[in-house]
This record gives structure tokens, sequence and C-alpha cells, in this order.
């Protein structure tokens, strides 16, 4: 057999015309296939697209499981429920918010909030109904945590659409653009993991720098503390015999809190207008940008769906209170897991362009209230 | 063109970021580090460790973060 095999490939056995004709018939049989079939290339690549994408799709699949198991693990270990929270873990990630209808946009940001809000209380019993004993705080945190993991499920469900249809169909144009997002949504995906682990063990994140300068800020100088709106504290301290109205979401437990209504709330039972309001938040940083660059402007700094800005621009409006906001740039990813080092210290610096800015321009006797925007996780009332 | 298979599965997952907590002691102000624990958050008053200068035992969390790499290593 290999006698016959080299014979049949040496050139001066005569292997040589079989050898050509053999090749010269390949070459037609592919010459014929692009000829009549002239979309064979694109098949080819639209085949390797999917096997890339089936890839990334297995990738995401293991992290939605491993964020699944640290919720389940983290619900079992802090509420002891007396069942397993497994299957209502499952039925909460597939829970959904329908945004309102935008048609008639009158009274829209009222119809958002409700929904929001609802959906949030909502979330917040459930959880508090899987996890009976845990702590208030912990509670928040845990609904945290199931809210990441209906992040994931939503991301993992989007790109398994698009997968299975651009299989279906073999459209190669619908492949490519989940392809072309898709390195991103890994990022994306990654980030949530570390997120569930840091909401599971209570670990300040890169978005809890606006409450972390509210905190430092208040740090033992606390002379009256009271709830204002749902989660939401105000903290009143003075500073050179300055006024300060602190503002910020209850920690340690994870949660945002309503800080557009509590300034609301807090500036409206004032007996007169605060010199300034200032809001401190985190940013989004662009790619090559450092983190835990600082940036001040005018405004209101504070993300999310809107709710919260809108009523404090529509509050500074209706009353001449000026807007000043300062930011803490971070990438999605920084924002919420662990909070880096270089956020942290930024965190320091902004307390002192913070505490410069009310000498500066609020005179003594007067007040002005400080608004730190974030998630609490990790971060104490003091 | 897509690109070829190998080049594609061999980035490890990344390791996920291990917080340290500074406590500052309230006797004496020395500020010391350990890794993280669990119920820990900043502003919170601890009482069962002991300040390795002072021997104190009241401190209070004032950071937690990841340290950058360059420093931890
Ligand atoms: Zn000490």
């Amino acid at each position: 057999m290999v006698v016959l095999f080299a014979a049949l490939l040496n050139p001066s056995t005569g292997g040589d015309n079989i050898l050509s004709l053999l090749l010269s018939l390949v070459w037609f049989a592919f010459l014929m296939i692009f000829f009549l079939y002239p979309s064979f290339g694109q098949r080819m690549q639209l085949s390797y697209m999917l096997r890339d994408l089936e890839r990334k799709l297995n990738k995401l699949k293991i992290i939605k499981d491993e964020i699944n198991q640290i919720t389940v693990e983290t619900i079992k270990r802090v509420g002891k429920p007396e069942k397993d929270p497994a299957p209502d873990i499952n039925r909460l990630s597939e829970f959904f918010i329908i945004q309102p209808e935008s048609m008639d946009p009158y009274g829209l940001v009222y119809k958002l909030e409700h929904i929001l809000e609802t959906g949030e209380s909502v979330y917040e019993q459930e959880v508090a109904k899987l996890a009976p004993h845990a702590t208030e705080h912990q509670v928040k945190s845990l609904t945290n945590l199931v809210e990441v993991l209906r992040g994931i499920n939503t991301i993992y469900r989007v790109v398994r659409h698009y997968y299975l249809l651009g299989k279906k169909t073999a459209n190669i144009y619908m492949v490519l653009q989940i392809q072309m997002v898709l390195p991103q949504i890994i990022e994306i995906a990654e980030s949530y993991r570390q997120a569930a682990v840091a909401f599971s063990k209570g670990q300040p994140i890169g978005d809890g720098v606006g409450p972390l300068v509210a905190a430092k800020l208040v740090n033992g100088m606390e002379k009256e503390r009271y709830e204002i709106a749902k989660d939401t504290v105000v903290q009143e301290i003075e500073l050179e015999n300055r006024k300060v109205y602190v503002v910020r979401a209850i920690g340690p437990g994870g949660t945002v809190g309503r800080p557009g209504e509590g300034v609301k709330q807090l500036v409206e039972k004032l007996p007169e207008n605060p010199k300034l309001i200032i809001t401190i938040d985190a940013a989004l940083k662009l790619e090559g940008e450092e983190t835990g660059k600082i940036a001040e402007g005018v405004g209101v700094a504070i993300g999310g769906p809107g709710v919260d800005k809108y009523k404090i621009e529509e509050l500074a409006k209706s009353r001449g209170i000026p807007l000043y906001a300062f930011v803490i740039f971070q990438s999605i990813t920084e924002a919420i897991t662990p909070m880096r080092e270089s956020i942290a210290k930024a965190a320091d610096q902004v307390l002192e362009k913070v505490k410069q800015l009310i000498l500066e321009k609020v005179k003594s006797g007067e007040s002005v209230v400080v608004a730190g925007i974030g998630n609490t996780i990790g971060v104490g009332l003091g | 063109m897509s690109e070829p298979s190998i080049m594609m599965g061999g980035r490890s997952r990344e390791r996920t970021p291990e917080p340290l907590t500074f406590l500052k002691c309230l006797s004496c102000g020395v500020e010391n580090s350990r890794p993280f624990k669990e119920n820990d958050y900043v502003l919170k008053i601890v009482e069962d460790e002991k300040c390795p200068k002072c021997g104190g035992t009241r401190s209070k969390i004032v950071n937690i973060y990841v340290p950058e790499k360059k420093e931890s290593k």
C-alpha cells in the first residue's frame, strides 16, 4: 500500500500524471462550486462566525450559572430560608418592568417613577420573603444581587436570541451585528460576575463613591439624622458656621435610595432656600481616561432613569438655586465591582473640593445641600 | 474574516478583586489594613480587634478598597 502510494507520488514512475489529474479535478470541483454557488464563501464565513458565537454564548452561560449559584448560596447562607429558594430566584430573574408609554409625554416622569418604585418594592418584598432571617440592610444587598442575576439573564437571552435567529435564517448580517458587540458584552458579563461577588459579601463598589464622599463629610460631625424619603436620609452637620444638609441613601445595605425625592422634600421643608445644591456621583469615563479623575461642573449629576435628576432640576429652577456637580470617572466595570484604590483616593480629593466650594460660595449662617449619589453598599452612616 | 479559534479560547478568566479594610485606631490614630471580612463597612466601629501599636480595641473603618496592583506586588 505504502509502496503504491509512493509510486503514485513519484514523478519518475508516472505518478505525476495521476497526481496532477487529481489536483485538476479538485480545482475544477472548487471552481464549479464557486461558479454555481456564489455565496459559498459567505456560507463558510457564517459557519465560522456561528461557531465563534456559540463558544461565547457558552461562556456567557457559564457566567450566568455562576452568578445564579452565588445568589442561591448567599440567600441560603444569609436568609436561612426553610425551603429551597432556587425556583423563586429563577422566577425573579425573569421579572420585568414595562416602560410607560411615551406617545403622550405629559407626566411621563411621574409615571416612570411610579412603575419603577412599584417594581423596586415588589422586588424587595419578594427577596425579603425568600430570606426571612436577613436584616433590613442585608435584604437590600440581596435584592441588588438578584438584580445582577436578572441583568445577566437578560444579556444571555438576548445574545442567544440573535445566535439562534442567525443560525435559523443563515443571515450573516444578523450574526455580524451581535458578533461585533459581543466582546463588550462579554466584558460586561464578566463585571457582573465580580459585582455578584461584591454584593454577596457587602463590599463597597465604585458607584458608591458619591455616598463615600458624603460619609467622609459627615464622619463624626453629625448633629441630626432623619429619613426624608424611602431609603434616603438627611444628616445635618455644621461646617465653619454653615449648615450642611447631607442627603444620601441608607447604608451599609445596597441601595441608591431616592435622592431626587429626598432633596425635594428637604428643600421644601427648609425655612429658606439653600445657597447651593451640590451633587456628587460616579460618571462613565471614556476609554483611555484615568480612573478616579475628578471633574466639576454645573447641573445635576445623577445617572439612572432620570426621575431623580428631573426632580432636582425642577426644584432648583423654580427656586433659583444654583446646581453644582462633581463627578468621579470610572469604567462601567469599575462602577459595579469592588472599589479601586484610585476611586477611594478620589473621594478624599472631592471631599476637600466640596468643602472648599462650600466655604467659597456659602456665607456664614447660610445653608447648603450636598447629595452623595450612588449605591451605598458597604458605606455606613457613621 | 472570522478569527481562528485558537486565538479566541485562550484568555483565562479574570480574578475576583480582593479589597482591603483600613482600620483607624480610635486611641492612637494609627491606620492598619487587613483583608476585607463580611459585615465590614465604611464608618463601622470595630470593637473586637486589637490595634497592633497601642493595643486599643476600638477602631473605625475608614476605607475599603482594592489596592492597585503595582503597590501590592
Ligand atoms: Zn492604637
